[in-house]
Parts: C-alpha cells; structure tokens; sequence
C-alpha cells in the first residue's frame, strides 16, 4: 500500500469517525436541534404527524420516588393484579418499564390512542403468552406484531418496533405509528410542538403537550362555555414527582390579547380560591404556591404540592 | 571430494488468507488511483454537492422546508425524510450496485485485458486466493470513498428541520447496509467477471433489468434479487418517484431482518466461493 493510500484512507476514516462521533454524542446528549434535546427523540418518531396530544413518564423514576415509596407504605397496593400481569405478558411494571410515551387521537376518526413503552421485554415470552391466549401474529414492515383476538371489543395490538422498544395501541394505530418512523413524517416535523417538548422534557419526570384547540374542538365543551374561553392553540402540562410535586401548567395563545384575558382570568380564580382557603391553612399554602407568570402569547401557572400535604391523602383514604 | 551442496528447502507456501491479504495489499492502491476511481468519486460526490447546494439555500432563507398558509407555518418536509430519499435514490438504487458492477466484473478481467494475470497466477498461491484478495481490495476501496460520502450528507441534511441524534440509529443503520450491499454486490459481480465474457454488459442487465423487472411483479421472481432483501433492511419508507417504484411499491414485500440478513449472507457466499472455484478452474487464454 503506498503513502499516497494510506493518506487517502486515513482521510475517510476521519471523515467517518467525525461523522460517527458527532451523532453519538447528539444521540446521548442531545442538542443541535430542539428535537434531539428531548431524552425521547427516538420514540417520538413513532408519533404520528397529526397527533393531538403527547405525553411522557418517566415510570422508573415515578416508581422510585419518595413519594411512591411513602405511598406505597401506606396504602399498600394490590400486589395480585401486577403479579397476574406480569404472569401474563412477563412485564413487571415495577422494574422492566423504564419510561412510556402516549400520543392522543388527531383529528382523524380512525386514529386512536398510542403507547409505546422503553423497557426490557422477553419478546419470545410475549409472543408464547399472546398465541396461547388467542393472540394473532403478523409481521408489518418488517416489525412483529400481535393482535388480541377479536371478541367483539377493541382489538389491541402490540408491535416490537426495536430492542427494548414496544407500541400497544389499535392495530391502525400500531400501523400508523411504524409509517410514521418510516417515512420520517412523525411528529418531530412539528417544530412547534418540538420547541415546547425541548422547553420542558428536560426539567420534569412527567409532561403532557398538545393542540389545545382540537382538544377543545373533540370535548365538545357546551357553546356557552366555549364561546367565552379565550383562543388558546397550545397546551404544556409538566410535573415532577419525588418528595412531591411540583410542576407547571402553560397555555400558548393565539395572541397577546388573548393571553393578557387568560391571564385575567387565571388571576381572577387564584384570588377567589385565596378567599375560600382562609378558613383552611394547609389548602391556603397549595393555593399560595400557585405563582402566575408568562408574558406575550405565553401564560404559564406553576405549583408544588409538597410532600406534607400529599402525606394526609392516606389518612383522608382511610376515613373515607 | 566435494558433496554437493544441499538444496535450500523451499519456504512453505503461504496460506489462503495470507494470500488473500498480500494480493488486497498489493492491489488496493492499483484500484484506488485507477480512473474508475474518478468515475467512483463523481457518482458519491454527486449527492454531497446537492446536499451542500440545499444547505446553502436554506441558509440564505429558501423556504424549502416550510410552508406558509394563513399565516401558519409548517413543516413540508424533514432533513431526515430528505435523507432517507437521497439513500434510496443516489445510494440504495444507484452508487451501490453500479460500483459492484463495475469494479467486481473488472477484478479478474482487468488482468486479463492487462495480460498480467499470469504474474499473478504463478505464484505459489491459490488462484482463488487472487480473486479473493482482489475483491477484498474493491470493498476496502469502496468502503471507504462511499461511506464517508454519506457521512458528509448526514451531516448537512439531517439537522434541516430534524435531529442528528434521532437520525443516528438509522445512520448506522443505512452504513451497514450498504457496506453489506457493496460486498454482496461485490461478490455476484466478481463471479460473473470470472465466469462470463462481456461481464460489464450482464452485470448491468442485471440490476438495471433483472432486478428492476422482478421487483416489479408479484410472486417469487424477486427471491432471486440482491435487492430483495436489502431494501428490506432500509430504515426509511422508499420514495415513490417514479412509475417503476411506485408498482415496485404495490407488489413490495418486505421480509424480517433475519431473512433478510440471512438471504444476503447466502448470496454472498455461495457467490463468492464459486467465482474463487471458477478462477482455480478456468484456463484464461491470453490474447496475443
């Protein structure tokens, strides 16, 4: 091999490694764009384009939380019911799910609601379970499927779309959700939607982002009341649970009058609900916690429920 | 009296392998600074330059990407949509099996028409130790001019209205497959260069006509393609920019990953093993 060769081939080696290390650490880290900064940029892809709502949960972290241990401890869960769903499909929520992601109906009829799961699956054992069950196999764009068997309900289906990686939703959903991937017209294509999942999948354990308008459009919500709601496109809901809660509610209007009226009446409620927690000092510090914010298109409403008060939700269950 | 000396015992031949990597060593640069490298780098350059030339308008504000209606804007296309098409158009169906024609039908015809084959063969190495080292050559050499090639539109294209972390799965995805693509191609083509006269002609019947036809109709004809099984393998859905693709589309099927992987291996070794029996049996009878 002459110099000249060596030369050239070190040339497209560093040109590879460059390549491969740049989307490595854009993979890890995210970053570059608002897409790869969300943890789940990979499962957003299987987010159809025309979805309404999308939310996260960090399961593993929500499971692990203080919060979930304290409540945990004092109302003791129905172990039986997670037991037989673990003998069922060989999922043990508790340790083999580490975050889900859902998407809601688009304007679509047919499209319905989506999961897809990140965790550790025995695909084999699934697949076993849902044959003997009455589960139908099939493949679809090279991807496993099984499909409930049909007793007259809503067929559920369940994809295996990569390692460690499952969908669980209809089966034109399920369908969907793999075009979706493979044509790359996913969700992700919508900056807007992006732009909050960026602003907000980083700092929370738990988010909700969607069409407020087409939400409000499929509720149905009675003319009186929807006629009076100021133009809010839309929505962004993010928690954080450990010891407690904290997280923040935000609305994106259509335009600067329209928050400045959101605003108006989100400040107009938080003085009414101050009047009725006088009486009671425990809801009067979860109102007080309520802190308006957001200036232009943008009304934002944070809380935190500290762990205090969601100690009581036990002692409130039991005398109930 | 003088005993004759004895003769110096003959050093043992070497083995397949070691003569398999002393003729890639030998041959690589030969093929790398041949002008069917130029036609090499003007095929993978090719997508570079476009990708380079949308970048460039993007950045001076074409609104490629987006649309605007009512005063809403939004996304009409994705870099990592356009990506994916610029892997099935310019790659997939074009760099990939062209350069497998071009340089696996020439790794023993080329000798011939050079009429250096017979330095080669007189050795002491296996013939098909030759074709082996040659065409281990050709994957190096197309390795590594097509790979960074596609490397350099990942990272102009993706990040336009997508991610290049949530398109890297599908970017080591598209890597692998067309290194597999160049070595499964390399191999049919290197046995049809030793087996046949007028290779170059069968080699492009063949993916511009055999493969193009059977994946066009429906039933088992297209079990007998590489394609087949490699477009089974892509990450991104394929483009339907032609009539040809769009009934290619109707009739796709698309098997698993295993049979897909599966098949590919079985093509490459039968293909391989039979050009090297081919060139261990076959006289070349030189033109003089």
């Amino acid at each position: 091999m002459t110099k000249k060769t060596r030369y050239f081939m070190a040339g497209s080696a560093a040109v590879l490694t460059a390549g491969l290390g740049t989307g490595l650490v854009a993979y890890f880290v995210g970053g570059f764009t608002p897409v790869s900064a969300a943890p789940i940029a990979n499962e957003l892809r299987y987010v159809p384009a025309d979805s309404a709502v999308i939310a996260y949960a960090d399961v593993r972290s929500i499971m692990d939380s203080d919060l979930r241990q304290q409540l945990k401890a004092a109302m003791p869960m129905h172990e039986k019911g997670q037991e037989e769903f673990q003998a069922q499909t060989g999922i043990d929520i508790e340790k083999d799910i580490d975050y889900v992601v859902a998407a809601a109906a688009g304007p679509t009829p047919e499209a319905g609601g989506l999961v897809v799961a990140r965790g550790r699956f025995n695909n084999t054992q699934l697949e076993a379970l849902a044959t003997q069950h009455g589960g139908r196999l099939e493949e679809y764009q090279g991807k496993r499927l099984i499909h409930s068997p049909d007793n007259g309900g809503q067929q559920m289906t369940l994809a295996f779309l990569e390692a460690g990686l499952v969908a669980i939703g209809t089966k034109a959903t399920v369908q969907r959700a793999i075009d979706a991937q493979m044509s790359s017209r996913s969700v992700t294509g919508n900056s807007e939607m992006m732009d909050l999942v960026a602003e907000i999948g980083n700092s929370s354990n738990a988010w909700a982002v969607g069409r407020f308008d087409t939400i409000a459009q499929q509720a149905k919500l009675p003319a009186e009341i929807a006629s009076r709601m100021p133009p809010v496109k839309w929505f962004a809901a993010s928690g954080h649970v450990n010891g407690g809660i904290s997280g923040t509610l935000r609305a994106e209007a259509n335009d600067d009058a329209s928050a400045e009226l959101l605003r108006r009446q989100v400040s107009g409620a938080l003085a009414f609900g101050e009047m009725v927690a006088k009486s009671d000092p425990k809801v009067g510090a979860l109102i007080n916690s309520l802190q308006l914010s957001g200036s232009g298109k943008t009304v934002a409403l944070s809380f935190t429920v500290p762990a205090e008060l969601l100690a009581m939700i036990p002692a409130a269950v039991e005398r109930h | 009296m003088n005993h004759p000396t004895p003769a110096r015992p003959l050093p043992p031949a070497p083995s397949f392998v070691a003569s398999s990597l002393r003729i890639m060593d030998l041959s690589i640069s030969e093929m790398l600074w041949s002008r069917r490298t130029v036609f090499m780098l003007l095929i993978v350059s090719a997508p570079v330059l476009i990708a380079l030339f949308v970048r460039l308008l993007v950045g001076l504000g074409a609104p490629l990407f987006e649309e605007t209606r009512n005063g809403v804007t939004t996304v009409r296309m994705t870099g990592p949509a356009i990506f994916g098409m610029m892997i099935w158009i310019f790659y997939l169906r074009f760099t990939v099996p062209v350069l497998g024609v071009f340089y696996g039908t020439s790794l023993i015809a080329d000798e011939v028409e050079d009429k250096t084959i017979t330095y080669l063969f007189t050795r002491p190495i296996a013939k098909g130790a030759v074709l082996v080292g040659k065409y281990l050559a050709y994957l190096v050499c197309t390795v590594f001019v097509v790979l960074p090639s596609v490397m350099l539109v990942y990272l102009l294209i993706v990040p336009m209205q997508g991610s290049l972390g949530g398109s890297f799965l599908d970017l080591l995805k598209d890597l692998s497959l067309l290194a597999l693509g160049l070595a499964v191609y390399g191999a049919v083509f290197a046995f049809i260069g030793a087996k046949f006269k007028r290779p170059l002609l069968i080699g492009l019947i063949f993916i511009f006509g055999w493969e193009q036809a059977a994946l066009a109709f429906p039933g088992y004809l297209k079990y007998y393609t590489v394609a087949y099984y490699l477009q089974a393998l892509v990450p991104h859905a394929m483009p339907n920019d032609s009539t040809l693709s769009m009934i290619q589309g109707i009739f796709r099927q698309t098997p698993g990953m295993a049979t897909s992987l599966l098949g590919l291996f079985v093509i490459w070794a039968i293909f391989l093993s039979v050009a090297a029996w081919v060139v261990e049996r076959r006289e070349y009878v030189l033109e003089q």
